[in-house]
């Protein structure tokens, strides 16, 4: 097993020529936290922070900045053919690590640019990972490199960003995904606005607005996996995969197949309610989903709406109002745009100049663990389009940069099929 | 359970098709043939902000626009359909005539039940009509089929209510029809009389010792043609008929008559027939309707400007029936004004998708063993593809500018907006087709396919230049409105103050003998020379006009006569007005890179049209070498704009998935492993 040290560096030098990351510094300090295995022509990458539940932390900036190139090298490197992504522990990955990210920014008198350049860092993986394999150079036809993520244990936020945009995502028993920024003073990011915004009707809305929570056959009915293994069966699937010794889809999904089971989705589950979910998540805003779920509650009595609508009125109604713009925004565009737009908005909430509820949400949720933020506005109808609109617009700051994502060609088509076939 | 088979099966369907993908694309690949490289890798960054733009462009409501373009593109009514990798929502042309009229009910009462139809016809004031007009545009872009169908219920059957009725007849009828408790249509051609309302040989008449109206079609040519929901939908129609009473004929008024039963039966006494299959719009079930003295309640007249009491007396505040007829119709400008913005729209589908495919389709080497060159930077296929690109800008302000100018309306702004919109209309559904069909053919093959819809989009939208008017008729108006203004004018010795005719008030302006690149880009010299046209066409036409009614012609044959100049003229008050809006929304304009490239396209504009119209050099405004320098400016604006092609089509506001596949991968879209096997 070589480490992640020996194999970035080696590929180092190829992927710094064609790409945008050239510029930023590069080191590996923290190289336990992303393990590297090699066997045959697959390599294994595992998130190695079990005790942070595979939070994507901090100094972890660097983490993004070494998986960038390290899959860039993989995708370049000819005799890789499959890369495996999983998480140690009970977590595929909890997410960035948005408590040392407030923690930075609340400490560090109000020095918000560390921030944003984890959230920078993050997006252009979250774009490498989904456009993985699209020739950058058009001419030369590349040896094809395939990646599954295994997730087995907790998929959120960040998590979600760097395994749901890939071509295989496997489920299991343990898998609990959820996207729960809104509960925090965020959105849905890491590309959620793309791949949220594809799910069936307007199940996506539901999953991102409430931070609703899903399993694996939820994942799997839905879109967001492609396949479902128990985890017993993991540690077969990861030798057949590495036998197959393939790059090759069909084989890889057959090999997976082989393992797969068709589970049933629990009878309480959210999937089975697309009928509600579609009525009152397709509203045009907030107080409509809102009124067209207390409708439904007058009519009859039910658990789960009471409990949606109660994680509704829990979250921030600016996230709320952010969230369904970007989730609307993004069904109509392609992934690039997406994440471009994303970051625009979470830089314009690192600022902290229209609202704080990021970094309150954080304090009450993550640092403080009162579980009672003050959401300042605090009612929905407080949230002026205005203020919403100025989160949209175009940033006048001379700080700023654009997301600059690397030259890619469009996103795969299987990567978009795999959600769209579905719906 | 089943659902998740059901997902695994289709999953294993299409892993299976990727083995072909795979396995031949392994081999195709090898050697360098032609490779799809996305136009936003190729071309240069934008030089401006396209969501800015998008804003000026679309507006207003652009959060109810994209909330509908979500609506249609997650449900299964709008034929989502995978290509290339990406999903396309656009109709099955393929389906039959009764099929597309069936799946466009459908699609309605989808909308229906997400509130999109909220507020169309109960909601009040400006911003009420603004976002109709949105949304309505918004469903244009799918297809334009189910815009006619919605606009028929809700703009001609509903607008009749609304503008012909009264308090009763909106109590009764407004929010029934918003909520599609009925079904209306509207019933105004007949098989011998469009344009020319006036003419129509329905009859309805009054019986006083019943309280009842007898609607009557005589004779075949007074048969109804053309009505929209007619021939399969439609439970109530609004007929247009020839009043009768105690034998005199009071004109042209309109009646609410129910013509099919609750559970879809024709009534009583009415004769209805379908219109056939059409080269477009077939998912409109427009039919055919006879009446056979059909018997209805007094109350059943729409009265807003004229009743007749229960004994029979009749009752208008407006005595000249010429000035009543036109009081009664101008609300139905509505129409023109949803057709030229509609018409816009069509126009940027086909530029969006032509200029894309332009961006990444090559032609032809012309070095030898270099790369083939791309469409786009052919000067020749610039020179096809950008002018009505320039144009399509300037139509679209004033397409804004139109429907701004209707929902602020006004008595005294009623003549203004019925020139206008006649204006527009014309000139700005005229431009569509002939966007349509450069488009086509800048596509090649490729346009013909229905999925790749400019091709199927003719066929749609030929019929805008006819309906709610005939283009040439609606132009003929625009000039004998400008007549009357400049009769009235000089007959009292009074300067011009509307229809923006009071330029003719100050000196004639001067053309320079050499113009200059900078001179012909100047606002100066495009305002100087649209308004020396349009000045010198009117003293031309009044001229012509008069003199045929000395040599003792009427009024209206001298018109007849006089169609050349006549023709000129509602084209170059057009044009002229249509140039006065870009300009006033360019200096709106804060940002630099924007202004910058409105006033390349606005230079565009009018260069190209004074290259285009012969009338410049036939009447002299242009010399021949000044023609000859509008020219050459031509073809360096072309190459000016070229780089900015993909940044000027992004900003349409028109999603991915309601473009078609030859815009974006379409070697992906047609290969092997799409076949369905």
């Amino acid at each position: 097993m070589r480490t992640i040290l020996e194999f970035g560096r080696q590929s180092l030098k190829r992927s710094k020529a064609r790409t945008t990351m050239a510029s930023i510094p590069f080191s590996f300090g923290e190289t336990d936290q992303v393990l590297v295995e090699e066997k045959y022509s697959t390599r294994i990458f595992t998130l190695n922070r079990p005790n942070q539940l595979n939070a994507v932390s901090f100094p972890m900036v660097q983490f993004s900045i070494s998986a960038i190139e390290l899959f860039l090298a993989c995708e370049e490197d000819h005799s890789v053919k499959l890369i495996i992504l999983k998480g140690k522990g009970k977590a595929f990955c909890a997410g960035g690590d948005v408590a040392a990210v407030v923690r930075g920014i609340t400490q560090a008198s109000s020095n918000w640019r560390p921030g944003a350049i984890f959230f920078r860092r993050q997006y252009i993986l979250n774009y490498v990972m989904a456009t993985y394999n699209t020739l950058s150079n058009f001419t030369i036809p590349l040896q094809i490199c395939m990646k599954v993520s295994i997730l087995n244990g907790i998929v959120m936020g960040g998590g979600a960003g760097v395994s749901i945009h890939g071509r295989f995502c496997v489920a299991t028993e343990n898998s609990l995904f959820a996207m729960p920024e809104t509960a925090l003073g965020l959105f849905p990011d890491v590309g959620a606005s793309y791949f949220l915004s594809r799910l069936p009707g307007f199940f996506g809305e539901y999953v991102g607005l409430t931070g609703a929570r899903l399993d694996g056959a939820e994942m799997l009915a839905c879109g967001l996996a492609t396949h479902f293994v128990l985890s017993e069966k993991l540690s077969l699937l990861e030798d057949a995969l590495y036998k197959a010794d393939s790059s090759d889809p069909v084989v890889i999904s057959a090999t997976i197949s082989e393992f797969s089971l068709a589970p049933n989705v629990k009878e309480k589950s959210a999937f089975h309610r697309l009928n509600i979910i579609n009525k009152c998540f397709s509203c045009k805003t907030i107080e409509e989903i809102i009124l067209a779920l207390e409708r439904e509650a007058a009519d009859k009595d039910d658990e789960w709406i009471s409990s949606t609508l109660q994680s509704l009125k829990k979250a921030s109604p600016t996230s709320l109002k952010i969230s369904l713009r970007s989730i609307r925004e993004g069904r109509l565009q392609g992934l690039g745009k997406c994440l471009l737009r994303e970051y625009g908005l979470v830089w314009t909430i690192m600022r902290g100049e229209i609202n704080k509820d990021f970094f309150e949400g954080c304090r009450a949720i993550l640092l403080d663990k009162d579980k009672n933020p003050k959401w300042e506005p605090a009612k929905l109808e407080q949230v002026t389009e205005d203020m919403v609109d100025r989160y949209f617009s175009k940033i006048n700051d001379e700080d700023w940069e654009d997301l600059d994502l690397p030259r890619r060609s469009n996103i795969p088509p299987y990567a978009i099929a795999k959600l769209q076939i579905l719906s | 359970m089943e659902k998740v088979n059901f997902r695994t099966q289709i999953l294993n369907g299409h892993l299976q098709n990727h083995r072909h993908a795979t396995s031949t694309a392994a081999i195709i690949s090898a050697s360098p043939c032609v490779s799809y490289v996305p136009p936003e890798v190729s071309e240069q960054p934008f030089s401006f902000d396209v969501s800015s733009m998008r804003k000026l462009m679309d507006g207003h409501n652009l959060g109810e626009r994209d909330w509908l373009f979500n609506l249609m593109v997650q449900s299964k009514l709008f034929n989502p359909r995978l290509r290339g990798g990406k999903v396309f929502v656009v109709p099955d042309y393929n389906h039959s005539m009764e099929q597309q009229r069936e799946i466009t009910m459908k699609r309605i009462e989808y909308l229906l039940d997400h509130g999109v139809f909220k507020g169309w016809l109960t909601g009040k004031g400006p911003e009420a009509e603004m976002k109709k007009f949105a949304l309505l545009e918004v469903i244009e872009i799918f297809d334009h089929s189910l815009a006619i169908k919605i606009g028929v219920h809700f703009f001609l059957w509903g607008g009749a209510i609304q503008f012909f009725g009264t308090k009763r007849h909106h109590d009764r009828w407004l929010s029934a029809t918003e909520n599609y408790l009925i079904k209306g249509c509207f019933a105004m051609t007949e098989l011998g009389h469009g344009s020319n309302v006036r003419g129509i040989e329905t009859t309805a008449t009054y019986e006083a010792n019943t309280g009842e109206f007898v609607i009557n079609t005589p004779c075949e040519t007074a048969q109804k043609y053309w009505i929209g929901g007619a021939a399969n939908h439609a439970t109530h129609t609004i007929v247009f008929s020839q009043l009768n009473i105690d034998g005199n004929n009071q004109g042209v008024h309109a009646f609410i008559t129910q013509i099919r039963d609750e559970n879809g039966n024709v009534c009583p006494n009415i004769r209805i027939a379908d219109c056939g299959h059409k080269i477009g719009l077939n998912g409109v079930d427009n039919g055919r309707i006879w009446f056979d003295n059909v018997r209805i309640p007094r109350e059943n007249l729409l009265n807003s400007v004229a009743d007749v009491s229960p004994d029979g007396k009749y009752l208008s505040a407006i005595k000249d029936p010429d000035q009543r007829f036109a009081a009664f119709l101008a609300p139905l400008t509505s129409g023109r004004v949803t057709i030229a913005a509609s018409a816009v729209y069509s126009a940027k589908i086909s530029l969006a998708i032509a200029i894309r495919y332009a961006l990444t389709r090559r032609a032809f080497s012309i070095t030898a063993n270099g790369p083939e060159v791309l469409l786009l930077d052919y000067p020749s296929h610039q020179r096809r593809l950008l002018p009505l690109l320039a144009k399509t800008y300037a139509m679209s302000f004033a397409s804004n500018y139109l429907k701004l100018l209707y929902v602020k309306r006004s008595p005294q702004l009623i003549k203004t907006i019925h020139v206008v919109s006649s204006a527009f209309k014309a000139t700005l559904t005229w431009h569509n087709m002939r966007t349509l069909q450069e488009c086509r053919e800048a596509c090649g093959g490729q346009g013909l396919k229905t999925e790749n819809r400019i091709g199927q989009l003719k066929g749609e939208y030929d019929v805008q230049s006819t309906f709610e008017g005939d283009n040439n008729v609606l132009m003929q108006q625009v000039s004998k409105a400008l007549l009357a203004e400049y009769v009235a004018a000089k007959k009292r010795n009074k300067p011009f103050k509307e229809l923006g005719l009071e330029h003719i008030n100050r000196s004639c302006p001067v053309i320079p003998a050499q113009l200059t690149s900078s001179m012909l880009r100047s606002t100066q010299f495009q305002n100087d020379i649209f308004c020396l046209r349009e000045r010198d066409l009117l003293n031309r036409f009044a001229a012509e006009v008069s003199q045929y009614q000395a040599q003792g012609e009427s009024k209206e044959s001298a018109f007849v006569v006089s169609y050349q100049v006549a023709e000129d003229l509602g084209k170059a008050f057009s044009d002229r007005a249509i140039l006065q809006i870009a300009i006033e929304a360019e200096n709106n304009v804060t940002d630099a890179s924007i202004k910058n490239i409105l006033g390349l396209l606005r230079s565009m504009y009018v260069l190209v049209t004074l290259e285009e119209d012969a009338a410049f050099l036939r009447y002299g405004y242009l010399s021949t070498d000044n023609a000859a320098a509008v020219r050459k400016e031509v073809a360096k604006l072309c190459s000016e704009i070229r780089p900015q092609a993909l940044a000027l089509v992004s900003t349409f506001g028109i999603p991915d998935a309601f473009l078609s596949p030859i815009a974006f991968d379409w070697v992906a879209a047609n290969s092997w492993s799409t076949v369905e096997n």
